[in-house]
């Protein structure tokens, strides 16, 4: 599973980081949503499905 | 087999909201349930000079999701933001343009002005400040003992919140929180005696918020304000001086009242609730997410927000034509079947909530998170520093079919 998010899209919401903190982070001066952890395990799946799922502006995508 | 007769639709009358059903949330719900089930498109007309003439109304959690992401279909920035005919920032009904009238590129610059200061990150430093608001609200509400905690409780933490985010000075505190209160309930007399007031009232915040601005060009800080009349890397202001307005009225409309009416309405249901009363007692140290998005799904603080479509197509079996207005109503959304385990039950657990009171799209609620934060910390003092909080009286609701405040809320509170 790979995440990948689409930095052109992405306007930091930051439903993603409420959902999995674990896996995205929006720092002080980030322009976009920081991906922690592009790879995670398939124990993972629902949380970082749920993530993509809650983006308002259909960002991420999940691969794999 | 039971057959039922549809109920009749008042779905947009004042009165179905300020006589709600308080075991029902103050919610039609069976209207509701028979506009998701029977006409998940239906065509809402009115007769009222001061309300839109007429939108298909979509009310399933999906079809939410849909109108709202979809704004290539369905337009923010073509006149409209609810039912109402006159709305502060409705440029094409003689307002001001704001992030929720306008689209694409334009709607993202503005957006991403302010982003940064409404991140989970950022919003997570004004923890300190919203504890000490939190302490003295609870001070106030323990020397009364018995109170109406919409006023007691609920008023004060949102508004010096928005107070803080915008960076209003001490001093014009309490006049700005005075302008406010009016946009809160236009149509509900106890409230504004006449339409006149709430557009007296935006015009006082129009005219002070020029003067906010020549106060934070001269001294910039870290709030909302100074963003939004800050300039680019060429030099040119980021955002018109009719932006800058709009954007203004939209915090005022939206920031305070919204978080208001959902800690009363979140207050109440743990009334109701006393499995659940006894669930958050448990947890006062530290109040999870989940209770806080189950009071603000329960309350659906907005009904409904419109847009417009943009050409001509089809929506269950309706013909929606170019310019038609379509409503989504939230609050229909927010109790539907298809995307919600038992969605007529208070549950502060939920973990799957799909809720749509803040949005769902590009739009979606930039204050979310200072309005989630808001209400958990000040649950948790709340809690940690009373041993009960029992009802003293029947709630009422504010007579408005778009804003759903709770206009009275008599509680009886016990030190810890
Ligand atoms: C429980 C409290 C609140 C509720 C229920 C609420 C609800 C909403 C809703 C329904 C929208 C429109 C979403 C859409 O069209 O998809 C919205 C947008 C917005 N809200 Fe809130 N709100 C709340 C609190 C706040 C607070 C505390 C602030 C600011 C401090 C705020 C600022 C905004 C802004 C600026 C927008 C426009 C965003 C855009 O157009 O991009 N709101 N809110
Ligand atoms: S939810 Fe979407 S828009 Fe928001 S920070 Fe995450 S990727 Fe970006």
């Amino acid at each position: 599973m790979k995440i990948t998010v689409d930095t052109n899209l992405c306007e930091v919401h930051g439903d993603c980081v409420v959902v999995a903190p674990d896996f995205f982070d929006i720092g002080e001066d980030d322009e976009v949503v920081q991906v922690l952890d592009a790879e995670p395990g398939e124990e993972h799946r629902a949380t970082v499905v749920q993530a993509a799922k809650m983006c308002p502006v259909a960002a991420i995508r999940i691969e794999g | 087999m039971t057959t039922t007769t549809a109920p009749e639709i008042k779905i947009f009358d004042y009165d179905t909201y300020a006589e709600g059903d308080p075991t029902t949330f103050g919610l039609p719900l069976e209207q509701y349930r028979h506009l998701r089930d029977e006409e998940p498109c239906y065509l809402q007309e009115f007769d009222d000079p001061m309300l839109i003439d007429r939108a298909w109304v979509v009310s399933r959690n999906e079809d939410i999701w849909e109108v709202d992401r979809n704004t290539e279909l369905y337009a923010a920035d073509r006149g409209y933001v609810n039912i109402w005919q006159v709305v502060p920032i409705d440029p094409k009904n003689g307002g001001m343009p704001a992030m929720l009238t306008t689209d694409g590129e334009r709607h993202r610059a503005q957006r991403q002005v302010l982003a940064k200061g409404f991140t989970p990150g950022f919003v997570r430093k004004l923890e300190g400040k919203f504890r000490q608001y939190a302490k003295d609200v609870v001070d106030d509400a323990l020397e009364k003992g018995t109170f109406n905690f919409v006023h007691t409780i609920a008023h004060n933490m949102p508004m010096e919140a928005l107070g803080d985010v915008l960076g209003v000075p001490q001093e014009d505190r309490a006049k700005f929180f005075g302008w406010v209160d009016k946009f809160a309930a236009p149509f509900d007399t106890r409230i504004t005696a006449s339409f006149d007031e709430v557009m007296e009232a935006i015009g006082n915040l129009m005219v002070y918020s020029e003067e906010l601005a020549e106060l934070k060009r001269a001294n910039p800080a870290d709030d909302v304000m100074s963003r939004l009349v800050a300039s680019g890397e060429g030099g040119d202001p980021l955002m018109s001086p009719e932006e800058i307005m709009g954007n203004v009225a939209l915090l005022a409309s939206g920031a305070a009242e919204s978080t208001r009416t959902a800690m009363s309405h979140g207050m109440h249901e743990l009334m109701r609730n006393p499995e659940a009363m006894a669930w958050v007692r448990e947890r006062k140290d530290n109040i999870p997410n989940t209770l806080i998005q189950e009071m603000v799904r329960i309350a659906s603080p907005f009904t409904h927000l419109v847009r417009t479509a943009t050409r001509d197509h089809e929506l269950h079996g309706k013909q929606v034509k170019e310019g038609d207005i379509v409503a989504m109503l939230f609050a229909a959304g927010n109790f539907d079947e298809r995307a919600f385990d038992r969605p007529e039950v208070f549950q502060p657990d939920r973990i799957e909530n799909p809720h749509v009171s803040f949005g769902r799209g590009p739009h979606k609620c930039l204050g979310q998170h200072v309005a989630s934060l808001e209400m958990k910390i000040l649950f948790e003092e709340l809690f940690q520093r009373t041993s009960s909080i029992e009802p003293a009286g029947p709630i009422s609701y504010v007579r408005d079919a778009y804003s759903r405040g709770v206009y009275e809320l008599p509680v009886t509170i016990t030190p810890a």
